[in-house]
């Protein structure tokens, strides 16, 4: 699956939702849009469990390069 | 002696003695700017101070206006650094300004007003360039003081809603005269590295002068230079300030600031799965809807007892061999009874019966004979009888006279 915004797919899983209750698909058209969804679904799923919960701190050193100090 | 002394002298001697007293050569003087000119060619700047009753006339030179943070006008209070000088050409004295600023809060909200207006101008404030916040964040930079109170209601609110949040903390101070520096080179620094979702750049609250850092043009032009959106919270006891301004979203406070820029996990959580039940509710009504239409086809007759298919056929052909039977022997019936008409009437027409009513035939040579013209008096003739044949010879013949001719 290609990569996408957390907020993208949580609006294309919106709209497959919503294209899928007006019913208006065949079976095979409706099947298809239900696997994205769950690929969808599963997507952000993962986004959501994704971070890591650090805490760094941004120094700039006098050569101009950035360090990064973990805190806690 | 001359016993008098020259227009120029008295002026240069007055203000010699204006440049000997101490006080007179540098000191600070309030007072109420009016007739304000500007001289653009020259770059100096023209005016009265005046309090309620005395005024003295006021020149601030180029060198001396151009760091100026305010434009000056008539009807404004301002605190001027100055000396004491005669202005020879005309014998009086004037005030010369070094500095000048707007005198207390009034003068401060006239200084942020101006620069409002001039960032207004540039476009940093424009709704149109106001970066949409993420939804879904999971790295968020903080632009604030290490030590202060904001970063720990900061620090507290992530760990709620989003305890797995990265945070990217660049320490500044906020008030001072290092703060605005510090502030707008925080913003850079997170945008260099790259990694933040969103940032929060602020403090706790403070006195309007506590939060002039906010105020500055190098904050605000840093916010809106921010390539990752920007969510400024600074506490206020103004209506505003120009960092919130710039900012692509407003926060009253940095507890609010968070949980403005971090989503509440488990909310965004249950959306997902609301939204993968409702799928998977529509797929099992969809699959339950066509089995059950499959269920209802399944449960017709044809499928369980096929046989009646053929049997059906079955009996529209013996129906179709049936009416052909009638019809043939309808048709023989039809046909014996008109033959039986037939023979009848033949019947009644044989010469037998007729001679066996008392008629008989005259044959001539074997042939039936209809005219005594055709015999002659002492020819042979046969005689047929219902019973048997006579051998005649013709003694007589005499003709009926309607038959001669």
């Amino acid at each position: 699956m290609k990569k996408i915004k957390f907020e993208e797919a949580l609006k294309e899983l919106e709209a497959i939702a919503d294209k899928l209750e007006t019913g208006e698909l065949d079976l095979e058209e409706s099947i298809k849009l239900y696997e994205e969804g769950i690929d969808l679904s599963v997507y952000c799923q993962k986004q959501l469990a994704q971070a890591e919960g650090k805490i760094q701190r941004l120094i700039k050193k006098l050569d101009g390069d950035i360090q990064v100090v973990d805190m806690d | 002696m001359k016993g008098f002394i020259s227009v120029s002298e008295l002026n240069e001697y007055i203000s010699g003695l204006l440049a000997a007293d101490e006080f007179l050569s540098d000191f600070w003087m309030k007072g109420e700017i009016s007739g304000f000119s500007f001289y653009r060619q020259s770059g100096h700047m023209y005016f009265t101070l005046k309090d309620q009753e005395s005024a003295v006339s006021c020149v601030m030179f180029k060198s001396r206006n151009k760091g100026l943070k305010f434009e000056p006008e008539d009807g404004l209070e301002v605190l001027v650094r100055v000396y004491v000088s005669v202005y020879p050409k005309q014998g009086k004295y004037q005030v010369y300004v070094q500095e000048m600023q707007p005198y207390g809060k009034g003068g401060l909200f006239l200084q942020l007003e101006q620069l409002k207006n001039k960032l207004e101008a540039k476009g940093y404030f424009a709704p149109e360039n106001k970066k949409k916040i993420p939804e879904m964040v999971n790295c968020i930079g903080i632009v604030t003081s290490q030590d202060g109170a904001a970063l720990k209601d900061i620090l507290r609110v992530i760990k709620q809603r989003h305890s797995s949040c990265q945070v990217i903390l660049v320490h500044s101070s906020v008030q001072g005269d290092a703060a605005p520096a510090e502030l707008a080179e925080g913003l850079k620094l997170i945008n260099t590295h790259g990694q933040a979702e969103v940032i929060i750049i602020g403090r706790g609250g403070g006195s309007f002068e506590d939060l002039m850092a906010f105020n500055t043009e190098i904050v605000v032009k840093a916010i809106f230079e921010s390539k990752i959106p920007v969510i400024s919270a600074v506490g206020h006891e103004i209506d505003f300030s120009l960092a919130d301004m710039a900012a692509d979203l407003r926060a009253a406070t940095p507890t609010q600031a968070a949980s403005m820029a971090v989503p509440d996990i488990s909310r965004l959580r249950m959306e997902v799965v609301k939204y993968q039940q409702r799928i998977n509710r529509v797929m099992e009504r969809r699959i339950g809807h066509y089995s059950e239409t499959l269920d209802r086809l399944m449960l017709k007759r044809i499928w369980k007892e096929p046989h009646i298919l053929v049997n059906e056929k079955e009996r529209k052909v013996a129906e179709q061999q049936e009416r052909m039977n009638r019809c043939v022997v309808g048709f023989i019936q039809g046909s014996q009874h008109r033959c039986s008409l037939a023979m009848e009437a033949l019947d009644k027409l044989s010469p037998l019966k007729v001679l066996k009513r008392g008629y008989a035939v005259v044959y001539k040579d074997g042939k039936i004979l209809r005219q005594i013209k055709q015999v002659e008096i002492g020819e042979y003739l046969k005689i047929k009888f219902n019973d048997g044949n006579l051998g005649v010879q013709i003694m007589d013949k005499e003709m009926f006279l309607n038959e001669k001719n």
